[in-house]
This record gives C-alpha cells, sequence and structure tokens, in this order.
C-alpha cells in the first residue's frame, strides 16, 4: 500500500523542554496504527505537529506526497486529515447537529442530511437539537467523533478516543473505526487502554521522551524488553 | 406548576411578527404626531440598537471583545463632519463615515485579530485613544480640540428615519447571520477557536469578516450622529463610556443573541432617559452595578438564559 503520512526527524522544543525529538514514522494508506507512550512523551505533541496546531522547529510532515509542514491547521484538515481531542473540544453552546453541520461547505441540505446519518449512526439523533454542552462526556466524545467524518478525510488522527467512553459504546466506537479502516481510511490513535491497543491496531509506535522507543506489531511490542522498561522501569 | 415560561414564549413567538410589524408601522409614522423630543430620544434609541447590534458581530459572535468600537463611530462623526463643511450633502457623508470606519477596520483588524482574546481587547482600547488624541492634533482638518462646527440644519426627522434604517438593516443583518452557517463558524471562534482551526474554519478570515461587518454601522450612525448634534469635538465622538454602554446593553440583553442587543438597548437607555436623567452622576455607577450583576448573576444575559433554559431556537 502507498505511504499515506510520512513524518521525518521531527522536533519540537517548548522552552528548554525537547518534547519531540526527531520521530520519524510512515503511514500505509488503509490501516490502523496506534501510538502509545507513558504520560508526556510528545503523543499529543506530535498530533499537533502533524495537524499545524503546534509548529514544528526541525523536520519534515509528508502527506499524500506534498509537503503539510508549515500549513495552517484549517489548510490541513482540507488536505484530507481530521483530528479529535485528548480534552473533548466540542463548541458547547451550539447544538449537536450544528458541531457537524459548521464542518462543511457546500449545500446546507446535504449537509443536514450528512449530520443527521452521523447522529443515527452513534445513536444520538435524539439529542441532536440540544447543546452540545449539555451532553455527557461519552456523548460528546461521540459528538467529537463524527464531526472528523463529516468530509469524509483520508486520514483520521484520534487522541484518546477510549477514555471515559462505557464499554458498550466503545465497542460501537471501535466497530466505527473498523469500518472506516474498511473503506480504505487511514487511522492513528493515541491510546493508554491496551486491550484497545492490541486488539485494534496493526503496527504501534512506542514513543518515550519524546524519541521513538520501537515500532511494529503489538504482539511483538507487549514483549518488547524496552517498551516495558519505559512503562515499568527497570 | 404547569405553566411554563418556555411553553408561553414559544407560544408568543407567532405573534412576534406581526407584532414587529405594527410596531415598525407605528415608529414610521411617529414623525407625524411626535413631538420634537420624542423624535430625538427614539432617534438616540436607533443609534444605541444600532451600535449594540454591531458590537454584537464581533464580541456576541466570535467572542473578540472590543473595548473600541466607539472608534468607528469617531471615525465616521469626522469622516461626515469634514465632508459636510466642504458641502457634501449629509446622507452621503455619512456613508462615506461608514466605508472609512469599514477601511479603518481592516487595517486595524488585520495584525490585530491575530492577538489572542484579551490582547485584541487592549489594543482595541490603545486605538480609540490614539485616533482620539489624532483627532485634536491635526488642526488643519479636525479642528483639533476646538472642534468642527457644521452648518446649521434643521433635520432631525430626516436623521431619525435615517438612524432608523441603519438600526433594522443592522438587525436583518444579524438575524441573516445567526441562522446561517457563517453565524455558526463566528461562533465556532468563541467556542473554541483551536477546534475550529482543526475543524477546517479559516478563523482568521471569518474574524475579519465579522469586524468589517461590525464597523460599519457604527461609521455610518456616527456620521448621522455629527449631523444630528451639529458640532463634534475629539472627547465627544471618541468617548470611552459609549464603547461601555454597546456593551453592557448587548451583556444585560444576550450576546451572540438577534434581539438581545435591541432588548439591552431598549430597556437601558429607556431607563437612562427616565431615571438617570434626573440622576446623571449615579448614570456610571449604575452601568458598574450592572456590569457586575451580570457577569455574577446571568453572564449569558436575559435572552441567552431564556435560550439555553428552554432550548428556545437562536431566532427568539
Amino acid at each position: 500500500m502507498p505511504i499515506i503520512l510520512q513524518v521525518k526527524n521531527l522536533v519540537k522544543r517548548f522552552g528548554g523542554v525537547t518534547a519531540v525529538n526527531g520521530v520519524s514514522l510512515a503511514l500505509e494508506a488503509g490501516k490502523i496504527y496506534g501510538l502509545i507512550g507513558p504520560n508526556g512523551s510528545g503523543k499529543t505533541t506530535l498530533f499537533n505537529c502533524i495537524t499545524g496546531i503546534e509548529e514544528r522547529d526541525a523536520g519534515a510532515v509528508g502527506f499524500k506526497g506534498r509537503r503539510i509542514d508549515g500549513l495552517k491547521p484549517h489548510q490541513i484538515f482540507h488536505r484530507g486529515i481530521g483530528r479529535t481531542f485528548q480534552i473533548i473540544r466540542v463548541f458547547p453552546e451550539l447544538t449537536a447537529r450544528e458541531n457537524l453541520m459548521v464542518v462543511t461547505s457546500g449545500d446546507l441540505e446535504r449537509a443536514r442530511q450528512r449530520a443527521e446519518e452521523l447522529l443515527r449512526f452513534v445513536k444520538l439523533e435524539r439529542l441532536a437539537d440540544e447543546y452540545a454542552g449539555n451532553l455527557s462526556y461519552g456523548q460528546q466524545k461521540l459528538v467529537e467523533f463524527i464531526r472528523v467524518l463529516m468530509t469524509d478525510p483520508e486520514l483520521i488522527l484520534l487522541d484518546e478516543p477510549a477514555a471515559g467512553v462505557n464499554r458498550t459504546l466503545l465497542n460501537e466506537l471501535l466497530d466505527a473505526v473498523r469500518a472506516l479502516r474498511d473503506r480504505g481510511k487511514t487511522i492513528l490513535l493515541v491510546e493508554h487502554d491496551m486491550k484497545v491497543v492490541m486488539g485494534l491496531c496493526e503496527t504501534v509506535f512506542v514513543l518515550d521522551h519524546g524519541e521513538k522507543l520501537a515500532e511494529g506489531p503489538p504482539g511483538v511490542i507487549q514483549s518488547d524488553e524496552r517498551v516495558i522498561e519505559a512503562y515499568f522501569g527497570r | 406548576m404547569n405553566w411554563n415560561l418556555g411553553e408561553a414564549l414559544r407560544r408568543w413567538a407567532r405573534w412576534f411578527r406581526p407584532g414587529l410589524g405594527v410596531l415598525l408601522v407605528l415608529l414610521i409614522l411617529y414623525p407625524l404626531w411626535g413631538t420634537g423630543y420624542g423624535v430625538r430620544v427614539l432617534l438616540q434609541l436607533f443609534m444605541w440598537i444600532a451600535l449594540a447590534q454591531s458590537w454584537n458581530l464581533i464580541s456576541g459572535l466570535t467572542g473578540y471583545v472590543s473595548f473600541g468600537h466607539v472608534a468607528f463611530f469617531g471615525m465616521g462623526a469626522y469622516t461626515a463632519g469634514i465632508l459636510v463643511t466642504q458641502g457634501v450633502l449629509w446622507p452621503l457623508a455619512a456613508l462615506a463615515g461608514g466605508a472609512m470606519a469599514v477601511i479603518l477596520a481592516f487595517v486595524i483588524g488585520w495584525p490585530c485579530l491575530r492577538l489572542k482574546g484579551p490582547y485584541f481587547a487592549i489594543a482595541m482600547l490603545g486605538l480609540n485613544e490614539v485616533l482620539r488624541v489624532a483627532a485634536s492634533y491635526f488642526e488643519g482638518l479636525t479642528g483639533g480640540g476646538l472642534g468642527l462646527s457644521l452648518p446649521t440644519l434643521d433635520a432631525s426627522v430626516r436623521v431619525y428615519y435615517a438612524m432608523g434604517v441603519v438600526a433594522a438593516a443592522v438587525t436583518v443583518l444579524t438575524h441573516a447571520i445567526v441562522t446561517s452557517r457563517f453565524g455558526l463558524r463566528l461562533m465556532t471562534i468563541r467556542e473554541d477557536e483551536v477546534a475550529a482551526e482543526a475543524m477546517g474554519i479559516d478563523t482568521f478570515r471569518y474574524k475579519i469578516y465579522a469586524f468589517l461587518l461590525s464597523a460599519a454601522a457604527p461609521g455610518i450612525v456616527g456620521g448621522l450622529a455629527a449631523r444630528d448634534m451639529g458640532y463634534i469635538e475629539p472627547v465627544s465622538v471618541f468617548p470611552l463610556v459609549t464603547t461601555i454602554t454597546m456593551i453592557v446593553m448587548v451583556l444585560f440583553g444576550g450576546k451572540g443573541t438577534i434581539w438581545g442587543p435591541v432588548l439591552g438597548a431598549v430597556i437601558l437607555f429607556g431607563f437612562q432617559e427616565l431615571v438617570w436623567a434626573h440622576f446623571p452622576h449615579a448614570h456610571q455607577v449604575l452601568l458598574g452595578a450592572i456590569i457586575i450583576t451580570v457577569v455574577l448573576a446571568m453572564p449569558r444575559g436575559i435572552l441567552g438564559v431564556l435560550q439555553q433554559k428552554y432550548n428556545l431556537p437562536r431566532t427568539i
């Protein structure tokens, strides 16, 4: 499969702290990837650099063969990269439906239909006209997830999709992720729940102190000495 | 208790448009029998509606608080004042005032709308101070601290209609914006600018659009006010208290709503005319007290609270 996202020697510093230190990774189209690592290992910062929310200090990001580093977040979104956030970022004083409808351009009626479809898909159609801020944590998480799907992006970055979501809901969400993969989408997800990572991802990247520690299939990663050490200490 | 305010509001909403139509007709006919004083009071009310509504467009919708919005009013007043003394007809001069205000908004907005919220607020405050000093300094053009006298002309009734048209136009514009995807996108900037960017919304461009739209009416209204007052000076067209009054009206009525700024303008201006006029020094103290009460007790304002509580449509 062709490489859809290529990150090369990416560096991001915050003052004296090097949050991401020369990370390189390549994602093939149509697969689910996991990004794991202890707290503060640079996972979210890496996401932010890929999506343009943080400006990188060095390195390059290529998407579908074209460089996207240096672009604004909204431009990167329109190239086909959607994301969710670790801490929920729905628009609280917009309704669930409006949260979705702001994303697409063009025909308003089609946007409305797409929003309806997606709300039904996660069984939230009853709450379409409720302010997003009034929804439960898990429901907001779902709204954020389907908001990414409004424009059908090629690559979807999910920052801890499982955190705080109950089991039933989680299984539906994971099925949805697999369904996206089956339709040829590429997914990169940060997750602390190892069961989710192991059950879903085909390849896992491990970050520690801003550097890529290991890369491989979940089974191999799970028994990797260095990974165990990074999580539990020696 | 069976009686439900939300239901009642929804039922009354049916009568809202016909009621509004009747009110408009009455306002159009009013100068036929109204007193000179009455016409002037309503004219000022229209001015406040236009100002509050304009502030709402940038600050109520995008959350970028402008502490210097009266700068556009002053810009319009001086532009129109200077043109009128050169013999230009006052309606055209007022429109030119609006155009100059929009140009000023573009020049200021381009750098300043990149700033985050609080810094933008301070930058706008600075802009107003700079313009006031500039108006005093360039004596050849503005008459400096001595001010600018316009040729005498009794145009109260005509200014009344002009102000009314501007107030109605900004309200119609706000209605169109709030009920559109463009308006929803402006609100996403207020809700979460980073998320809006990440969802493909070019937030900077949207902020610029909102800012330009929010400058036009204050510029026109400033030009009309200059004609109405017949005399302008730096302290009379760049007063900070005008910006603060706009802000209070919007916060009180409901920021980001269509009718909140109108409601706020009617209530606060009405109070000012009926009550506070007898206690001129208490005016600013009361404004301050209202700000504190609103921010603490109902930060969404009257309509905001009702909308949230009863899940009313944005058009109420």
